[in-house]
């Protein structure tokens, strides 16, 4: 195994380790249920970074699909009484389809006009849940109801999120890896070479924002549950910037950059007390910082201050072809 | 190349009789030909190409040459399927391909390389030429995401094989390479494993020589060779004459949207109207 | 009904001084900032501090708020739009200008706070007046004016005519030896200047609040699109249609659908004909 594989592979360990043991060493119940949040950002976000990370579609809406299932968790769970197991499914069946809605404008609209189309959405969907207050308490909003034992404390509940979250991490890394990931890379980067290839574009985005609707149902529903009690104040457009700002400052096309940005941002203006006021100031700032310094995000920062601390040097030798391999691989069948 | 006696050998595909959607991918001994038949097409009034017709067989170089604005894009664009002729055909066999969608292209066979290549700058090298087998994946979003034992033997055989190829071009040594890392030359050989990957029945390649030097030039020149050996069709448009006459089968010659002159290359370099209009005296 | 349909103009009018906005700067930079509605917002809110904290008459308060609007206008320009064109990644510019236009909401509403506040009259003026109430004609007034000024503009300025040599083709443009980074900046700050206009002009109408930045991007950006980018005219259609449709919609079902039916059926049209109704259909919108 090589260096960078074996040190990620403690680094992985390690995280793991410090997530399972968190409710022993974390302060108080106030730093349980940030690291919760967070992980329950994570679910939303771990599905979105396939969308806007890997596929490229600039969604600014994503609070919208939080929203819909946070409340849809709620009236079932809460209102009718249904099992939360079976409600948290339901949220996420919904939020597929609700996010295959919020992709479908993406095959026809470019980038800035989808972004709009996707904001215009959190927009709606916060004025029609204020506008049905039958269903959705209006302005004050519901309460969220709670897992049944084991996951009614505090560190049940942070266990049923990690458990999701870490589940999530996995199917998306499952696909980021393999070649539905490099499909959705090429529709990012170059759509032409996509097609030439023969990528089915339409698919493969209604496909990520299908994934990404899903992974929001289950995050709304243990948002709902995690924070007992949700309004439409919760749910406003800087929080879709949020999620957006996460994948962008984590740097596109990887995993763990967007899941430190998530930890980052969410973590950073509650650490900071002052910071907390300043918190959608401060995003912006370091979403500038970082969209004009390093692009590609502090994924590639960080690769890049590793370069300068260790230069792996290009040597560029001559494209000197191998025409007996060449011609053995063109003639195998297999 | 290890035997593996795990996986069950591919069986070679008969084009005709694998119907639409699935991947019908094939063996270049098939005599298919790839034709192009009295194929207009107009933007507005102007006529880019004007009743062209042109085939290309399977294991030949057909080099496709013509001044600036003669139609070679228009009509490379066509093969590629970015918008149908005005009017004639472009078939495959059987199938007309004429109104199909550019993603069919990739499915029955036909690979092409850019004049300006249109890779993946944050990939690989090696992801970069993997991703042209696309059509040989077959693995589901939903069974991928699940780890499912099939779709990490598919991306294993898959990214074997395109690191063959690679190797076979002569990019062995960078495989792991971020693509925007590598020079103009690398890029080029890069565009041509991954149209490769594909196993296609035909490549276009689209001034494939631009920029490079002569040896490089020399190291396409048997690349080429070793494609058509494997009964490839390759379309080569070039400008650069010298290499086409030298490992082309036939070479076509447009001007103004028409063929003028259709033939070996030495039946076209010697023609009094190719020599006019392009080749000078 | 009188009332709802000035008001609706009203509104509209604003939301078509925007897509003006969008168009001045989309001409020379091919950017569609997301800073435009900020500039409005700005002007609202810089022409009540002036006028009500500083206690300044409202022509040089109006003065104050369109400086603003210029600076910040050479802000993005310099900030957020010059160093991004010339990365090679298409969508950069939309990250940045957001990032900006969410830092600038931002800090306006720490520093002027997160109530609207009224603005206060231009002209004397009872507050019965009714459809004849300035808050509706003002708007109004200032979007035709700056339609007609830009018309002027472009007609007659050696400015303007780079501005449209520019938006034609960029490259031609430079080989000439126009320095297409100072017009891109004389365009931006134009832009800053109409847009704070626009802003102070419907102060009355939206209140100076420091949350119209968002919204107003999105109205003035849905009546760019279905007027036509790269189309003055289309531009105040598009925003006449915006406000009519949300005012009839508050006024039939209630301000609560409100939103939802003026998008909804605006973003259909997108959909029907994404180059919007007067747009030129070789004007790739970005």
């Amino acid at each position: 195994m090589t260096g960078a594989a074996h040190s990620k592979k403690i680094g992985l360990v390690l995280g793991a380790l410090l997530v399972v043991t968190l409710p022993f060493w974390a302060g108080d119940q106030y730093q349980l249920h940030l690291a919760a949040l967070i992980a329950v950002y994570w679910i939303l976000v771990a599905g979105l970074n396939l969308v806007v990370g890997f596929t490229g579609q600039l969604s600014v809406g994503h609070v919208g699909l939080l929203s819909i299932s946070a409340y849809t968790f709620a009236i079932l769970g809460g209102t009718l009484g249904w099992n939360p197991y079976l409600a948290m499914v339901a949220a996420g069946g919904l939020g597929g389809l609700c996010g295959l809605l919020l992709g479908l404008p993406s095959l026809r609209l470019p980038g800035f006009y989808f972004a709009m189309a996707t904001m215009a959405f959190a927009m709606i969907v916060n004025e029609l849940v204020l506008a049905n207050p039958q269903l959705t308490g209006g302005g004050i909003g519901l309460p969220g109801p709670a897992f049944p034992a084991p996951f009614d404390t505090p560190a049940g509940l942070y266990y049923l999120v990690a458990a999701l979250a870490a589940g999530v991490t996995w199917l998306t890394w499952n696909i980021a890896r393999r070649m539905w990931g490099r499909a959705f890379i090429s529709i990012r980067d170059n759509p032409v070479a996509a097609q030439a290839v023969g990528v089915p574009v339409l698919r493969a985005k209604l496909s990520a924002f299908v994934f990404s609707g899903v992974t929001a149902g289950f995050a709304g529903s243990a948002f709902a549950s995690l924070q007992s009690y949700i309004t439409p104040d919760t749910f406003v457009f800087e929080l879709s910037l949020f999620f957006f700002v996460c994948i962008i400052i984590g740097g596109r096309g990887s995993l763990i950059g967007p899941f430190l940005g998530v930890v980052v941002l969410t973590a950073l203006p509650e650490m900071a007390a002052p910071l907390a006021k300043l918190g959608n100031l401060f995003y912006g700032v370091l979403l500038l910082v970082v969209v004009l310094v390093v692009p590609e995000g502090i994924g590639r920062m960080l690769e890049l201050i590793g370069e300068r601390i260790r230069p792996r040097v290009a040597r560029h030798e001559a494209v000197k072809p191998d025409l007996a391999r060449l011609t053995r691989v063109l003639a195998e069948q297999a | 190349m290890n035997a593996r006696s795990d996986i069950p050998a591919f069986e070679p595909v008969n084009l005709a009789q694998v119907p639409m959607p699935r991947p019908a991918l094939g063996d270049g001994r098939l005599a298919l030909q790839l034709r192009v038949e009295q194929v207009t097409r107009l933007f507005g009034g102007l006529r880019a190409l004007d009743g062209v017709s042109l085939d290309l067989r399977p294991g030949e170089v057909h080099g496709l040459i013509g001044p600036n604005g003669s139609g070679k894009t228009t009509l490379l664009n066509l093969l590629s399927g970015y918008y149908p002729p005005s009017s004639g055909a472009i078939r495959l066999g059987d199938e007309d391909l004429s109104a199909q969608p550019v993603q069919r292209r990739a499915q029955v066979g036909l690979a092409r390389t850019f004049q300006k290549p249109r890779l993946l700058p944050m990939l690989t090298v090696l992801e970069n030429a993997v991703l042209g087998a696309w059509p040989h994946a077959h693995a589901g979003f939903l069974a991928t995401s699940l780890a499912l034992p099939s779709v990490a033997r598919e991306d294993k055989i898959l990214l074997d094989r395109a690191a063959e190829l690679l190797h076979g071009v002569g990019l062995g040594h960078v495989l792991h390479r971020r693509a925007n890392l590598l020079d103009h030359a690398e890029q080029r050989f890069l565009e041509i494993a991954r149209g490769l990957a594909l196993r296609p029945r035909f490549i276009l390649l689209d001034e494939p020589a631009g920029g490079l030097t002569e040896i490089e030039i020399g190291h396409l020149s048997d690349v080429v060779q070793a494609i058509r050996g494997a009964g490839i069709g390759v379309l080569l448009v070039e400008h650069h004459t010298d290499f086409v006459f030298r490992i082309c089968d036939r070479v076509t010659t447009l001007n103004l949207g028409k063929m003028i002159k259709s033939g070996t290359p030495d039946e076209v370099r010697c023609d009094p109207e190719v020599i006019r209009v392009y080749l000078g005296a | 009904m009188t009332t709802v349909l000035v008001t609706g103009l009203a509104i509209g009018m604003l939301y078509a001084a925007i897509a003006l906005v969008y168009n001045v700067m989309f001409s020379t930079s091919k950017v569609l900032s997301m800073t435009t509605g900020h500039i409005a917002m700005l002007g609202g809110v810089f022409g009540a501090y002036f006028m009500q904290v500083l206690q300044i008459h409202w022509v040089l308060a109006l003065a104050g708020s369109v400086v603003v609007g210029a600076a910040f206008g050479a802000l993005t320009e310099v900030l957020a739009v010059r160093r991004v064109l010339q990365r090679s990644d298409e969508h950069l510019w939309l990250l940045s200008t957001l990032a900006l236009a969410t830092t600038v909401q931002q800090g306006v509403g720490l520093w002027w706070g997160t109530e609207p506040k009224p603005f206060p009259r231009l002209i004397p003026q009872d507050f019965s007046a009714g459809i004849a109430d300035q808050k509706y004609w003002l708007p109004i007034g200032a979007a035709i004016l700056i339609a007609l000024g830009l018309d002027q503009f472009y007609r007659r300025t050696m400015y303007g005519k780079l501005f449209i040599a520019m938006s034609e083709d960029a490259f031609a443009a430079r080989a000439r030896g126009v320095s297409t980074d100072r017009v891109r900046l004389l365009s931006f700050v134009v832009s800053g200047v109409l847009g704070s206009f626009a802003g102070f002009a419907a102060g009355q109408l939206t209140f100076a609040f420091f949350a119209l930045g968002h919204v107003l991007t999105l109205s003035g950006f849905i009546a760019l699109a279905v007027g036509g980018l790269g189309s003055n005219v289309g531009a105040l259609i598009g925003g006449a249609a915006l406000g009519l449709l949300s005012a009839f919609a508050s006024y039939y079902f209630g301000g609560e659908y409100q939103q939802t039916i003026a998008v909804g059926v605006l973003m259909l049209v997108l959909l029907l004909k994404p180059e919007g109704l007067l747009g030129a259909k070789n004007v790739r919108p970005v």
